[in-house]
């Protein structure tokens, strides 16, 4: 296994265990790695989509999809565990990598009433809602953040 | 993307935004995008979608044209 995809399951385990994304420094002392290696890696797999790092702060990762590392508008419940997502595509997709039941609790981009979808068995339980995108898929990485 | 609880609350939306109504999917398609998206997204061989292949994954739910090709230059919705 190459080193990137350590790094890249080291992120993706961490943030799956814990709900927290891990910073170059921990992962560097959890793979026993140099950090400047680590460093390296994580720009790389930025690279590839896989994270995104904060700004100002690439120690650490704002995003590694459909996780973030900061607290927003799309809370998902796994268990005893709450994640948080960067939309509402990737709050699906919270359940759909850890292959669990979940509760995504979101607000109407509208009003901001509350909008709650139970994930169970493997689909999200039907009920009234629709998805708008406002920026088209050749624009999405121009500013992943708010997108 | 934003979660909208209807149609209407994304027209109402749009007006007040000053920006026009675009693309719009339901659960089910949103679904299908999170588990081809990140369904192993926990696994050693897990990747992003290269362009062709999210065209394609776009296309399988119905969602065609410029506004869903990440490679296009132009694009209409």
């Amino acid at each position: 296994m190459d080193f990137d995809t350590r790094v890249k399951l080291r992120i993706y385990d961490t943030v799956a265990r814990t709900t927290a994304t891990p910073t170059t420094g921990e992962v560097a002392t959890a793979l026993h790695a140099p950090l400047a290696d680590v460093e390296a890696a994580f720009r790389r797999l930025h690279a590839k989509r896989l994270l995104v790092p904060e700004p100002g702060d690439p120690s650490r990762i704002r995003m590694a999809p459909p996780f973030s590392g900061v607290k927003t508008d799309f809370r998902v419940r796994v268990e005893d565990k709450v994640y948080y997502a960067n939309c509402s595509w990737d709050a699906l997709g919270i359940p759909a990598a850890l292959h669990r039941d979940a509760v995504v609790e979101a607000t109407d981009g509208q009003t901001g009433e509350p909008i709650t979808i139970e994930v169970r068995n493997a689909a999200p339980v039907p009920r009234p809602c629709v998805f708008h995108f406002a920026v088209p898929a050749a624009r999405w990485w121009e500013n992943i953040i708010d997108t | 993307m934003l979660l909208f609880r209807s149609e209407e609350s994304v027209n109402r939306w749009c007006r007040a935004q000053g920006l026009p109504v675009r693309p719009m999917i339901d659960l089910r398609q949103l679904w299908h995008l999170a588990v081809t998206w990140y369904g192993n997204r926990l696994t050693v061989d897990s990747r992003r979608p290269a362009p062709d292949e999210m065209v394609a994954i776009f296309a399988g739910i119905g969602l065609t044209g410029s506004f869903w090709d990440p490679k296009a230059d132009q694009w209409s919705s």
